[in-house]
């Protein structure tokens, strides 16, 4: 017996010498330097490009395909898209219809990842492919720029195998970053005609800096460095190991052992200790995105036995909306609940989008000289939008001066989606309206059967997001059209389709559009419409702040704050750089 | 064998049957009932898409006609379709990976658990009341009543930061340890604790007293006659543990990323991937069936006084 407890011990002891400190320890040990091991998240749904909407599926195609264009870094460090397969980015010329032609002409020496060239028919093809409503992809109206799109009948042609011509409806700002996205990289007939062609790396034929050495389902996918490739002499880091986890834990202790050297995601409740840790590590990125709460526009929220109708009634609730709105103090939720260094939103439109002479396009401010936005958002201007809140409210509502309460709003149910962030949210956004006397009770679903919910409106108030797909405001606001099936609000469905309650000038902006009490379908739904037919930069802008103010002042919108997007990279990762809408580049890495 | 087991196996297996296709039909509607479905997502595809998969898998059928041809598929083809939600691979592929690693890993902790929880369990009994038998009660007593995601969290933040030896993610060399051990812990407690009463109440058996009084060697009470009595109730718990232990393993799976079935399940689920669903949850249904029917049989093949029937 004495002689066991011995051995163990013995053994604990031996344990404990060789072992000693975790990262720094294993650093030293000199761990390879042409490997570098990340991970995103878990297993993407698919890493076919025409089908692949996520980020970090956008992030894998972005290292194993080449568009005619690319993100990469200039001398400067700043983020740029430059032409990839494609010789030059070249500009449009415009056909006498307003529709504009490009003539792409293809790099010498294109290959593909089992040696065949690279033609332009191969461009032509995927583009068809992925617009097509036949294949159903997620990102399929990536290509709505193009003429034809609305006939499943692209406008792109390879007119020989080194020349692409394209046509678009109109002239896009976001054309080249369009070039650079997942869903217009190549790909070629014979090889997708097994539709499981993305899911294997036997089967798996790419154009790209790299090409998959193995894939093991849902757990890690190699890249192995293409010698094939055209520009091979610029990527430096050999081998690239993606493994597949969703579980921020797990991400967290394989970062801190120095397994993994960058973690796309962290745990929510980790966030304050590692900023103070790893401050060198911890990176907080802007990221394109809103996180908003949205009301369901039929939702009733007059009290009792109020006499309002129509167009009355939808101005009075635009006004509570709006001020209920205002009660809110975004920097509490980002410094105490959210805590990743995102921004108090007083806008929409996300920051990060630019107007054409390159200011935020949220900054362009229609109510005050004092701030940006639709609110003022600032922590000193907490009670001023408070007291502005009450007073508002006091004309619809009874207000008990004792309690300092109103006494007849409804009660409101906020939904989200099961999740420990939301739900401090909520419970945040709950108190603030308790606060002045407006039961509101949570309820949450799990995610899909919230999205259903949401979507058929069958809710009072429920948290929403929405991240930018491509660097241009009209992401933000198509959305809101009433046949768009993000339309979460209802905008122009149920009750408020008859309601005419919406004006729209546009002949100042030479249009002969002049709408007095419209309803939805006849203001909005046209105004963007023309934005999207519009060729003249400032025009289209001009519009479309005009849309912004529209939604906005339904109060329908409560923006929160602006998305960032977390991460932890190793310090000795050099080189690398993520885009604007969170892909993340990894080719031009090396390891100290 | 006679034939009264033979008949008692067969009447087995057919119902066995029947509860799988009763599984099966309760699952199908179950899920199409739910709301949301495999083709929703934060950005909403167009209307003319998502008719066009629909088309494409069939999901526009009325969901009484999908339910015969989905039957008719598994029945004559033993085709399980393809994955909604991981577009490209079939059901059977998505199984078969994470099966895969689920059995490995359910297998070398379902027999460590019972290798070293018998033994555990016989000195315990054997020792009643000394010092060894506190120790091991103790121990098993914690591991029984600590939870699964507690114990992985433990071993992690010991051996794979602290001490950093070995790795917190199941793919990586050595990657299977931990998980193995935290799967295997729980029932290695159980079984210990199940091992020592049981062995106490047959030493206590008129039957042991005899074989001592006929001066039958201490040893060849233990393995001749005790142990084999003592482990009936081991057998019954191990049937249903080591189905358990397969599917059961997602905290674990999730805590070590490990691509094991149990994670495939759940985001079947939460992705509505019926074919998926349905797939896993019949291979779950077939695989805790069987075991609780492998561990009737041996009940017999100990304990000779167990009729079956």
């Amino acid at each position: 017996m004495k002689k066991i407890i011995a051995l163990v011990l013995a053994s604990v002891m031996i344990l404990s010498l060789v072992a000693c400190g975790g990262k720094d320890n294993k650093k030293e040990e000199g761990k390879a330097k042409d490997v570098l091991a990340v991970c995103l998240a878990s297993e993407p749904d698919t890493i076919d490009p025409a089908l692949n909407s996520a980020v970090d599926g956008a992030t894998m195609l972005a290292h194993l395909f080449q568009g005619l264009a690319k993100w990469t870094q200039d001398d400067k460090g700043n983020l740029v898209v430059v032409a990839d397969a494609a010789e030059e980015l070249v500009e449009g010329v415009e056909n006498a219809d307003g529709t504009v032609t490009y003539t792409y002409k293809l790099r010498d020496g294109l290959k593909w990842s089992d040696g065949k060239a690279v033609t332009a028919k191969d461009y032509e093809f995927a583009w068809k492919r992925a617009a097509s409503t036949a294949l159903g992809a997620d990102y399929g109206y990536m290509f709505e720029v193009v003429d034809g799109y609305a006939d499943d009948a692209l406008n792109v042609t390879a007119t020989d195998d080194k020349t692409l011509v394209v046509t678009l409806s109109n002239a896009v700002s976001y054309w080249n970053e369009l070039l650079a996205f997942p869903t217009y990289f190549p790909v070629r007939e014979d090889v997708v005609k097994d539709e499981g062609w993305a899911t294997e790396a036997e089967t798996y034929v790419c154009n790209g800096p790299y090409k998959i050495a193995s894939w093991k389902h849902n757990s890690v996918i190699t890249l192995e460095k293409n010698a094939d490739y055209v520009d091979a002499d610029s990527v430096t880091m050999k081998t690239l190991k993606f493994y597949l986890s969703d579980d921020a834990n797990n991400m967290l202790t394989n970062f801190k052992n120095g397994d993994w050297l960058l973690i796309d995601d962290v745990p929510t409740n980790e966030i304050a200790t590692l900023k103070k840790d790893y401050a060198d590590e911890f990176v907080v990125a802007g990221q394109i995105g809103t996180y908003y709460v949205s009301w369901n526009i039929n939702e009733e929220v007059l009290p009792e036995g109020s006499t309002l109708t129509g167009a009355e009634k939808l101005a009075a609730e635009s006004e509570i909306r709006n001020a209920i709105s205002l009660i809110f103090d975004r920097n509490y939720i980002v410094e105490k609940i959210a805590q990743g260094g995102q921004v108090p939103a007083s806008s929409f439109v996300a920051m990060g989008m630019t107007n054409p002479d390159g200011s935020e396009f949220y900054k362009k401010n229609p109510i005050s000289d004092d701030y940006f936005g639709y609110y003022n958002v600032a922590s000193e201007a907490i009670e001023a939008n408070y007291n502005s809140a009450i007073d508002t409210l006091k004309k619809y509502y009874t207000y008990d001066e004792a309690s300092k309460k109103f006494t007849n709003i409804p009660s409101m149910t906020y939904l989200y989606n099961t999740n420990e962030a939301h739900q401090a949210i909520g419970e945040y956004l709950q108190s603030a309206m308790a606060g002045i006397g407006i039961t509101v009770e949570l309820q949450n679903q799990e995610w899909n059967t919230f999205l259903n919910t949401r979507k058929e409106g069958n809710y009072n108030i429920a948290r929403n997001g929405w991240v930018a797909d491509y660097k241009d405001p009209i992401c933000f606001l198509d959305m809101w059209v009433t046949v768009s099936g993000n339309n979460d609000v209802q905008y122009g469905k149920g009750a408020h389709a008859a309601i005419k309650a919406y004006d729209l000038d546009l002949t100042k902006l030479g249009y002969d559009v002049k709408v007095e009490d419209g309803t939805w379908a006849e203001t909005y739904d046209v105004l963007i419409s023309k934005i999207k037919s519009c060729t003249d930069a400032e025009k289209r802008y001009e519009m479309m702040h005009i849309a912004e103010d529209m939604l906005m002042s339904t109060g329908c919108i409560t923006p929160l704050y602006f998305y960032t997007d977390l991460y932890m990279i190793d310090d000795s990762v050099e080189g690398f750089f993520s885009n604007p809408l969170g892909y993340k580049y990894f080719m031009n890495c090396t390891i100290k | 064998m006679n034939t009264k087991t033979l008949f008692y196996i067969l009447k087995r297996l057919l119902l066995a049957i029947v509860t799988v296709w009763v599984v099966i039909t309760v699952t199908f509607f179950v899920t199409r009932a739910v709301p949301g479905g495999p083709f929703m997502s934060e950005k909403a595809l167009t209307a003319e898409a998502q008719a066009a998969l629909e088309a494409k898998y069939g999901l526009d059928k009325p969901v009484g006609e999908q339910y015969v041809t989905y039957l008719k598929d598994i029945v004559t083809e033993f085709d399980f379709g393809p994955s909604l939600k991981q577009r490209g691979r079939t059901v059977t592929e998505v199984i078969m990976d994470g099966m895969g690693v689920s059995i490995k890993l359910g297998l070398i902790a379902a027999f460590s658990a019972l290798a070293i929880g018998i033994v555990l369990g016989s000195i315990a009994a054997l020792r009643r009341n000394k010092f060894i038998d506190k120790v091991i009660m103790v121990i098993t007593t914690a591991f029984v009543s600590m939870p699964s995601f507690i114990m992985g969290s433990l071993l992690l933040v010991i051996f794979a930061i602290k001490l950093a030896i070995l790795p917190a993610n199941g793919e990586a060399d050595g990657g299977l340890f931990l998980p193995v051990v935290t799967l295997a812990l729980y029932p290695m407690a159980y079984i210990t604790r199940l091992t020592r009463s049981s062995m106490l109440d047959v030493l206590g058996q008129d039957y042991i007293r005899t074989a001592k009084a006929k001066g039958v060697s201490g040893l060849k009470i233990i393995f001749g006659h005790a142990l084999k009595n003592s482990l009936i109730p081991v057998i019954t718990y191990f049937g249903p543990m080591l189905a358990y232990i397969v599917t059961g393993s997602l905290v674990v799976e999730k805590i070590f990323a490990v691509p094991g079935i149990g994670r495939a399940f759940v985001n079947s689920i939460t992705g509505r991937d019926y074919p998926l669903i349905m797939g896993t949850t019949i291979v779950l249904a077939v695989l805790i069936v069987i075991m609780n029917l492998v561990s009737d049989i041996l009940y017999k093949v100990v304990d000779p006084r167990i009729t079956l029937e």
